[in-house]
């Protein structure tokens, strides 16, 4: 028995002993100096983002990135601060930003507070699926970069290209093809783009037409589903690899047999950020898209 | 004939041992909180801070901030939830005389792992005025809510007359497992694409999004329940001998029972509510205690708060430092670290793991 | 100061399996409770140590044993069950200390090895309880038992020993030390209460045997009076003859002509 209140005693005592060196520590912790200027090092967070900043020259300000930035392929060789729903506070401040630039959905929230805290500038760049959403996209991040005259000249570029792109792809409705857009096919179960996606803007703006419209969002599907959508091509993003090999596994699937698609074996593989990222290169991704639909020039 | 020598060739006193194990397990815990705040993504370190308040420096902002907002809440957190899933995880083999039952039993998983995915998916159809009400904490008190609630349940369909029965218990939390299940099945299908991020990363665990509002929230709770399930020792060293033995050497064993369904509830609610699903410390660390110090109850659960802390620390330390400055989900480490532990100790002394 | 049971009604679903049984142990006494398969021997116990559910009145020193806390009874009464799984790997000496807890005798830490040494298993202390025989088990838990209620009478009143056939799994040896341990139990002023199998056993230990048959009692009383053929044939439903030698040449050997 008083061994057993030896044992209680020593917990308790640890709890102790940690909470009460936490208050010493917390008592006698001082205000601290300010940092230098609050813009030279900038937390790319976001495909989109980087790309933006990169593409306003301001590559040398970058300290670091998230995992889904990795255009051009040189921001890369920067370190990586994970996925941004999952920041892990620390790790965001180890990598010394003063200003952090991030698509809309960064988090957990308890992570921003604590950054927020640490005196880093936190700037949330607004998500968008079209042109006029890149343009702003540019706009916010070159005002946070204080480029705002590269900012203009960037967006008035982008402005031009994703026109002149929009407006090659353009043609009549009864000529356009039915896109299926496959996120994955794991495990048989297909999970396709259905309205409101990324996915879903990018096809409409090549010239296609979605062909599931029956919810929104990426979601599996049933086999007889797909057969009732009746794609003409199925999109996928390039994950590397074999593509001749994975183009027949694809077409192998009891879904997608009856397909179109399958018919014609017509299936498009591209750079996920590129054709999702609704970045600078989004008019590249449209006549990219729309060429591979259509064939060049059409 | 039975050579007399027997009582020579073990001559330690698990009790003994298991005392001693007290102290060792203290010191463990204490070094492992040392190494937790002295290592992190950033080179701040503690030994350099403490250097820096003795000689009367100031602290920088950063260094305030990832000792004070970061690492010591982060500790705070794994301390509790470290401690409060292995005693929950001992306290509930001992209730259900079984090495391999786990708070998941009693429907605490399926039930906050319900309760974080309503909230994920429907939390913004709430009124706006609750929301803000909420706040961050929404996730957690919800999970907190399901995982108290599907206990509750399951205790009151598998009590008759004043008598729980484990077994109605355990089927009953079969079947209410399946039914969370399907129910969060039918969420994960609303949810849309970031939501489904957000699951998965709650699924994984993590004490990432660890804060001192949570610490206050989660602390009280699962200190109160500790202490309970401390008090517990006894009873469960009788209730090792079967039920009625177990009332005939004076236990009174319903009373035993509710207050450890309830206290496992509340520790493992508070827990899992605050760092989502972190597996394998309620299972291992009871076994390793078991196979070092035996299973006298009276130690072991006090033991497993200690072991069980430390483990949590160091799997963290693990997680924040591997791939800094992104971190690995701290339920990752634990099953990868664990699992093949687990698998070890099986082999290895495949006859003490009696069922 | 003894063991009362009265009129204890036990039913299992429709089935009634005991009807209204009474029985009265004394301190100092050994007292068998014999029958059939079946004729509620164990469910009587069972409803003696209060672990099912039962009608009647059962009162032990003279309080009702339904108005007692489980410490209290755990205090006077000690109880064998018939057999014990073990959840977790005691040793088993623990497994006896975790008897002594409840019982009285807390403050003396030499107890259990005294009990132990009592069942001739001291040497097996630290053995895990897992490791042992079923036979060993069984007398590792009468070591337990004993520890619990270590002193046959404690301010001056008697304690029990409840033992649910106690040498079922034993060899004759065995079965002899038990009943011998029991014995000097209830000499030393306890009671103790048995359910019995061996009706040899029972004829040379108890000092009481209840009778009983298809969930009622047939006799009660000194075992002379109790164990007599026509007692017996009617309560094992085949002729049985007490105290007759089988035809020569098949060997036959009684728990009677034993000696240490």
């Amino acid at each position: 028995m008083t061994r057993k209140r030896n044992g209680f005693a020593a917990f308790t005592g640890i709890w102790i002993a940690m909470f009460g060196a936490v208050a010493a520590l917390t008592v006698s912790a001082q205000q601290a100096e300010q940092g230098g200027d609050p813009h030279a090092d900038v937390l790319s967070i976001g495909g989109s983002v980087t790309e933006i900043v990169v593409a306003l020259g301001q590559q040398h300000r970058l300290k670091a990135r998230d995992t889904t930035s990795s255009y051009p392929p040189d921001v890369t060789n920067l370190p990586d601060v994970g996925y941004m729903r999952a920041l892990s506070p620390e790790g965001v401040l180890s990598v010394g930003p003063s200003l952090i630039l991030s698509e809309e959905g960064a988090g957990p929230p308890e992570a921003l507070d604590v950054i927020r805290a640490a005196n880093v500038d936190f700037v949330e760049v607004p998500d968008a699926l079209t042109a006029e959403g890149i343009i702003r996209k540019i706009e916010v991040i070159g005002a946070a970069l204080d480029v705002e005259a590269r900012a203009k000249g960037l967006a008035a570029e982008v402005e031009g290209a994703m026109a002149s792109a929009l407006a090659d792809a353009e043609r009549p409705a009864n000529s356009k093809k039915r896109v299926l857009f496959v996120l994955s096919t794991q495990g048989g179960k297909i999970n396709v783009s259905g309205t409101g996606t990324a996915a879903d803007a990018i096809i409409r703006m090549a010239g296609g037409v979605n062909a599931v419209t029956a919810f929104e969002g990426y979601k599996q599907i049933g086999d007889e589903a797909i057969g009732l959508a009746a794609p003409d091509v199925i999109l996928m993003m390039d994950r590397g690899g074999d593509h001749g090999a994975q183009k027949d596994e694809l077409f192998a699937m009891p879904a997608i047999k009856l397909t179109p698609a399958a018919q014609t074996r017509s299936a498009i593989r591209m750079d996920g950020l590129l054709m999702l990222g609704f970045g600078p290169r989004t008019a590249q991704a449209i006549a990219t898209l729309n060429d591979a639909l259509y064939g060049k020039g059409a | 004939m039975a050579a007399l020598s027997d009582i020579e060739t073990i001559p330690h006193h698990r009790e003994t041992r298991a005392n001693t194990l007290h102290w060792a397990l203290a010191g463990a815990l204490v070094l492992s909180c040392f190494a937790s705040l002295q290592v992190g993504a950033t080179d701040v370190t503690l030994s350099t801070m403490l250097a820096k308040l003795i000689h009367g420096e100031t602290l920088s902002q950063i260094e305030r901030v990832v000792l004070f907002d970061i690492r010591l809440p982060r500790l705070a957190m794994g301390v509790l939830v470290g401690a409060a899933l292995a005693v929950s995880g001992a306290a509930m083999q001992g209730l259900f005389r079984n090495p391999l039952a786990d708070p998941g039993i009693v429907g605490v998983g399926a039930g906050a792992g319900l309760g974080a995915i309503l909230a994920i998916v429907l939390g913004t159809l709430l009124p706006a005025w609750l929301i803000d009400l909420t706040g961050n904490q929404l996730t957690p008190f919800a999970a907190f809510l399901g995982g108290w609630g599907s206990t509750i349940l399951l205790y009151r369909v598998s009590t008759r007359h004043g008598r729980t029965s484990v077994a109605t218990m355990l089927l009953a939390g079969i079947a209410l497992g399946a039914l969370a299940g399907a129910l969060s099945g039918i969420l994960v299908y609303i949810a849309d694409d970031t939501q489904l991020r957000d699951l998965t990363f709650w699924g994984l665990g993590s004490l990432a999004g660890a804060s001192w509002a949570k610490v206050f929230a989660a602390g009280p709770m699962i200190l109160l329940a500790i202490g309970v399930s401390l008090t517990l020792g006894r009873g469960l060293n009788g209730l090792a001998l079967g039920e009625a033995t177990a009332a005939h050497i004076g236990i009174d064993v319903q009373r035993m029972k509710s207050t450890g369904i309830l206290a496992v509830a509340g520790a493992t609610g508070a827990a899992v509510a605050v760092s989502g699903g972190i597996g394998f410390i309620g299972i291992v660390v009871p076994h390793l205690l078991r196979l070092a110090s035996g299973p006298d109850h009276r130690t072991l659960l006090l033991n497993a708060a200690l072991l069980g802390a430390t483990l949590l620390i160091l799997a963290d330390m693990i997680a924040r430092v591997v791939i800094a400055p992104a971190e690995l989900p701290i339920g990752i480490v634990t099953a990868v670290l664990g699992a093949p532990v687990f698998l070890w100790i099986l082999l290895k002394r495949r006859g003490l793991v009696e069922l | 100061m003894s063991l009362i049971a009265e009129n204890i009604r036990v039913s299992y679903g429709k089935r009634e399996a005991l009807r209204g049984v009474g029985l009265t142990a004394l301190p100092g006494e050994v007292t068998a409770i014999v029958g059939p398969n079946g004729s509620g021997k164990s469910t009587l116990l069972g409803a003696i140590t209060a672990s099912l559910a039962y009608q009647g009145r059962v009162s032990l020193n003279g309080r009702c044993v339904e108005r007692m806390k489980p410490w209290e009874l755990a205090a006077i009464r000690a109880v064998l069950p018939q057999a014990s799984r073990l959840a977790f790997p005691f040793t088993v000496i623990e497994v006896v200390r975790i008897g002594l807890q409840s019982g009285t005798a807390g403050d003396r830490p030499e107890v259990p090895m005294q009990a132990l040494a009592r069942v001739g298993l001291a040497h097996y202390a630290h053995r895990t309880f897992q490791e042992l025989s079923g036979g060993e088990a069984q007398r590792a838990m009468l070591a337990r038992v004993l520890a619990q209620v270590w002193a046959p009478v404690e301010d001056g009143q008697p304690r029990w020993l409840l033992l649910d056939e106690p040498v079922s799994s034993l060899d004759i040896a065995h079965q002899l030390q038990v009943m011998e341990i029991a014995r000097d139990f209830a000499r030393a002023g306890g009671g103790v209460l048995a359910v019995m199998h061996d009706l040899n056993l029972t004829a040379l230990y108890a000092d009481r045997v209840a009778v009983l048959a298809d969930g009622e009692r047939l006799a009660f009383g000194t075992p002379a009076e109790v164990l007599t053929d026509e007692t017996l044939s009617r309560a094992y439903g085949c002729a049985l003859r007490v105290s007759a030698t089988p035809p020569s040449g098949v060997p036959f050997i009684l728990p009677h002509a034993a000696s240490a």
